[in-house]
């Protein structure tokens, strides 16, 4: 320490370095417990703030530099045009209008690397802007010490972090720091010469007993957790009162079914649009190998290019199933995009607006591009011939299944209970044809009470098998376990069934472009994703089937013989699918019993609007309450100067009308505030005596003089005396404000 | 006001003989001050005829003392007519209780006939014997003295009598410094002895006067009532302060503001002077010596409950 450095920039200084160094202790988890790299360069411009507070008063020359360190860190991070030229300009104005778009329109998933970047930057700033008034303005270090050993324990508590080092050092700088602003303090209070006289004398101990006691504190012996650790305790209680056992999942397609199960949210950020004719389902592909706890692919993939965008194989025998020849257009949405192509039953030809080749695999009917995932604004277009099945000629199929078919279609892991089989047997007692097995499959959920719902849905345990907790425990599921459960009940009668994951048809869009007739476009969303199932039929070939409650076959299903009831049937639902969302409730209710509230926010329906306004009313409700709850603790926080203000207001109000009655009394409730108690027996004399003694005034006692003079006498002071009076009362206030 | 003075400098008059007593003396001058009588419950020796004895002397007054005897008469104290053969008629001879300033010694020894001749003298201030009614002196101040430790062969003055006293107070002992600050004084000669009269009888009844006309605000006369009336309600009592209590009250607080040299009556003064105002005046019930509440504990706690009037209205 060099005499001509004061103590006061020494320790503050040191003060300021303790604050870096606790608040790098809050950023130093980051790297381990989120997925946030380069935390160096966070904590560099927090250091950058840091320093900048400490040397400069000047609110611009602040401002100016973390303004441009800031913006620095995000020029080295994230744009690659040369600093402040005219591409860095628009890349900048680029990513912020979308991040500002992404933000107004809630998708807060949507927000980039940069924007999330430049937020925590912005709340660096913010919280070195407040460090520095805790500790340079305000003295105050000890509730910012607590906060971090809250912060550490609970970090080290429930993630992997481990914060056992990050506790000694936050012990002993903070400790450290403590006793030197506890010096400070204490120095205000002595004449400037003798501020550096007993920093050793003070500081020595000081550093000796926190030393002490870190290394006593690092090799004692420690006794283990004397509590349980809590982390399963609040699972398992959070589990009973109904939040899933497993983690919840975005709505959407995944590529992953090996692990069905689990709770979703709700997701409607759009995955592509199609023009089509009607709301049919997307395919995309199908599963074969039930694992007991969700699907596998039994061999590998074998793509094959495809000749000129010609689909070569199809899910059903072309030959033998009337179809109708439509097309359609797909067009993905670029931050959803799918690797993988979604397509009608039927499709026979695909192109893509960029005219790259496509390859498929016809065992699982996988569409492939290479284009796919890079190229924006893709399109495709796709000829389908949309089957008709005849419920007749799919009553008289044979069950002649190929040796192949039945070897791949027919597996069941051996730990499937066999209550399973049992149900399905029950299930389909009566049932003479594989159609009729099926359709009493497909049926027999929603007519028992099998609910259909995304939340609280739970994970099957180890040895559980996922089927069988659905059907026999759980009985709430969502398409998965529909699907997965019908393809399982129908394998367990030997019945060929694999199960099929694609996409519903989407609501209608709201803005419509102007297309032919029977066509409309059609927006579908990660809530869409959705998963069938499709049986074998020997002389038909794949016929889907649609089990899960509330959901409805889009496919055509027609009877000869009685004038194609159940056909018109189903155009009557499609016309009604088109429509609004208010319809779709009645014809789902037409469909299932089992109704449960959350279809409508499910996949099928154009239920996406009013959906998205729940959503937006919660958010807005959310963010008044955090706001009112904010304003509530700064109100809490102030509440002294605040009323301390509305006191002097209302002071200066009384003062200007002369009426020392009104006055007196309110400097009296004034005085109970501040903290000078009246007790009720205590006259007025004595307590002014008490309270000129308490604030070091004098004004007290003979304002209370004029005042009994007044109340006791019964005499009104002439105006001099008023006068005198009325300086008497200021400088009563302004002492008991000063 | 033109006896303000005068009256600081009889209590320092007294207060040359009554060392570090000026509490007492102060109350004993609002008594006199306010027309009304005195107790004095203490030990003997702590210097109660001295301060009668001193006050006397300060205002010039006629000091006269009764010793009151288990056969002291009521003659004894109210005087006697004598037949005088000379002239052939009874003559009055007036008993001690004609003086002007009374100081009635050890009432308690004396029987309750004796003790109510002079409690109704203080009360209708003047003596009727043998069908012939004298005035007392004016002014007349009596203080009485009781002892509180020999009560062998006493007659303890029935409660309700106590009520025509104007105060009750207690002398104590003087602490160390002021006991020898009393020896270093009366090492030669007494200081008793040179005392001067500051007024005399005239300027004192002008003196009453002016104390009775000082200023009492309706605020503090309602404040008073419910220091009053809020002992009659007390659990702790069987029976409360008299509306003579509230004027007892009253009276002594406006002395007490002439002697602060104030022209009204603040609430400051019935607090210092309640204790002593009110404490005999109210009739505990057994169980309250019990829970250790004794009469000036009692006033005490009430002038803590009752609020002090701060604004003209009542809900001040």
């Amino acid at each position: 320490m060099k005499k001509s450095i004061s103590l006061e920039s020494v320790s503050s200084f040191i003060l300021l370095l303790a604050g870096f160094m606790l608040f790098w202790e809050w950023l130093r988890p980051l790297e381990e417990i989120t997925d946030t790299g380069n935390v160096y360069l966070f904590v560099i411009y927090t250091a950058i703030c840091f320093v900048t507070s400490f040397f400069t008063r000047n609110l611009w020359a602040k401002f100016v530099v973390k303004f441009f360190s800031l913006l620095f860190i995000l020029d080295y991070l994230f744009i690659n045009a040369t600093l402040l030229s005219p591409e860095w300009i628009q890349t900048l104005t680029l990513e912020l209008r979308f991040n500002l778009e992404a933000v107004l329109e809630n998708d807060w998933g949507l927000m980039t690397a940069f924007a999330r970047s430049m937020l925590f930057l912005l709340l660096l700033w913010l919280m070195s802007y407040l460090l520095h008034y805790w500790f340079m303005i305000a003295n105050k270090f000890f509730l910012f010490v607590v906060l971090t050993f809250i912060y550490l324990t609970v970090l080290d508590t429930y993630t992997i972090y481990d914060a056992q080092l990050a506790m000694v050092r936050t012990f002993v700088v903070s400790f450290l720091v403590l006793g030197l602003s506890r010096y400070v303090k204490l120095m205000d209070n002595v004449e400037r010469d003798n501020h550096k006289k007993h920093v050793w004398s003070w500081m020595t101990p000081i550093i000796v007993i926190v030393l002490f006691a870190t290394v006593l504190g690092i090799y004692s012996p420690k006794l283990n957790p004397q509590w349980p650790d809590p982390v399963p305790f609040i699972q398992s209680t959070a589990g009973h009162v109904g939040f899933s056992n497993g983690p919840v999942q975005k709505v959407g397609y995944g590529e992953d079914d090996s692990q069905l199960g689990g709770s979703f949210v709700q997701d409607d950020s759009p995955v592509f649009e199609a023009i089509a004719h009607d709301d049919i389902y997307w395919r995309i592909e199908s599963k074969d190998l039930y694992t007991g706890k969700g699907w596998e692919r039994s061999t590998e993939l074998d793509f094959q290019e495809s000749n000129n965008g010609d689909i070569e194989w199809s899910t059903f025998l072309r030959q033998q199933i009337e179809t109708t020849s439509y097309s359609a257009t797909v067009r993905p949405v670029t931050q959803n995009q799918l690797s993988k192509i979604v397509y009608p039953y039927g499709i026979h030809h695909i192109m893509s607006s960029e005219q790259d080749p496509f390859f498929t695999d016809s065992t699982y009917g996988l569409i492939e591009s290479e284009s796919a995932e890079q190229i924006q604004n893709l399109s495709y277009s796709i000829d389908y011939e949309a089957p008709s099945f005849s419920i007749n000629e799919l009553r008289s199929n044979s069950e002649d299944d190929p040796v192949e078919i039945k070897e791949q279609y027919l597996q069941l892991p051996d730990s499937l209970p066999d209550r399973v089989q049992e149900l399905a047997t029950e299930v389909t007692t009566g049932e003479d044809n594989r159609y009729d097995k099926a359709q009493a499959i497909e049926g027999f959920f929603s007519a028992n009470g099998y609910v259909y719902q995304i939340e609280d849905v739970s994970v099957p345990e180890e040895g559980e098998d996922y089927v069988d907790q659905f059907l026999f425990e759980t009985r709430i599921g969502y398409c998965d376990n529909f699907s997965t459960s019908m393809v399982v009940m129908l394998r367990s009668l030997d019945i060929p069934a694999r199960w099929v994951k694609g996409f519903t048809g989407g609501t209608e869009a709201v803005d419509q472009p102007s297309l032919p007739d029977d066509y409309s476009l059609y927006e579908v969303t990660n809530n869409n994703a959705h998963s069938w199932v499709e049986v074998y039929f020997p002389e038909s070939g794949w016929v889907p089937f649609e089990p899960t409650s509330g959901f409805t076959n889009p496919t055509d299903f027609y009877q000869e013989t009685s004038s194609d009831i159940n056909t018109e049937d189903y155009m009557i639902d499609d016309e009604e699918t088109e429509e609004e969302s208010g319809e779709e409730l009645s014809e789902e209710e037409q469909e299932s019993e089992a109704l449960n509230p959350a279809e409508d926010d499910s996949a099928v329906g154009g239920a996406n609007n009013e959906n998205g306004g729940n959503g937006g009313i919660y958010y807005w409700i959310g963010a008044l309450t955090l706001i009112f709850v904010i304003l509530a603790i700064i109100i809490y926080l102030k509440r002294y100067e605040l009323r301390d203000w509305y006191m002097l207001k209302k002071w200066h109000r009384l003062i200007e009308k002369l009426e020392i009655e009104v006055a007196y009394v309110y400097l009296l409730e004034i005085l109970e505030k501040r903290g000078v108690h009246r007790s009720k027996g205590q006259t007025l004399r004595r307590y002014a005596i008490e309270v000129d003694q308490r604030l070091g005034t004098s004004e007290m006692y003979d304002i209370t003089l004029a005042y009994e003079e007044y109340l006791y006498r019964n005499q009104t002071s002439s105006l001099k005396d008023n006068k005198r009076l009325q300086s008497l009362f200021q400088r009563m206030i302004d002492q008991i404000f000063a | 006001m033109d006896y303000g003075n005068k009256v600081a400098q009889i209590l320092e008059n007294i207060e040359k003989v009554m060392i570090g007593k000026k509490h007492e003396v102060t109350l004993s001058l609002v008594a006199l001050l306010a027309d009304g009588h005195v107790l004095l419950e203490d030990v003997p020796g702590v210097g109660k005829t001295m301060m009668v004895r001193a006050l006397s002397k300060s205002l010039n007054c006629d000091f006269k003392r009764i010793q009151f005897t288990p056969d002291l008469l009521p003659s004894d104290v109210t005087g006697v007519s004598i037949y005088n053969p000379k002239e052939m008629v009874f003559e009055f001879r007036s008993g001690p209780i004609f003086g002007d300033i009374v100081l009635a010694d050890e009432i308690n020894r004396t029987s309750p006939k004796t003790q109510s001749a002079l409690l109704e003298a203080m009360e209708e201030m003047n003596v009727t014997v043998d069908g012939i009614t004298k005035s007392l002196h004016n002014p007349f101040f009596v203080m009485a003295t009781q002892n509180p430790v020999d009560y062998e062969g006493t007659y303890p003055l029935p409660e309700a009598q106590l009520d025509r006293f104007l105060m009750k107070l207690s002398m104590g002992y003087p602490n160390e410094v002021d006991e020898l600050e009393m020896l270093n004084r009366t090492d030669r000669e007494h200081p008793i002895d040179e005392i001067e009269a500051v007024i005399n009888k005239e300027q004192l009844l002008k003196m009453q006067k002016e104390v009775e006309s000082l200023y009492v605000d309706d605020t503090v006369k309602r404040y008073i009532v419910q220091l009053v009336s809020q002992t009659r309600k007390s659990p702790y009592v069987q029976l409360g302060v008299s509306p003579r209590g509230s004027i007892a009250l009253m009276k002594a607080a406006k002395a007490y503001a002439y002697i602060e040299k104030r022209d009204y009556v603040i609430p400051d003064d019935i607090v210092y002077l309640a204790p002593y105002v009110l404490s005999h005046r109210v009739i505990l019930r057994p169980e309250a010596r019990y829970e250790g509440v004794t009469q000036s504990s009692l006033i005490t706690q009430i002038l803590e409950e009752i609020d002090v009037p701060v604004r003209k209205e009542l809900h001040g």
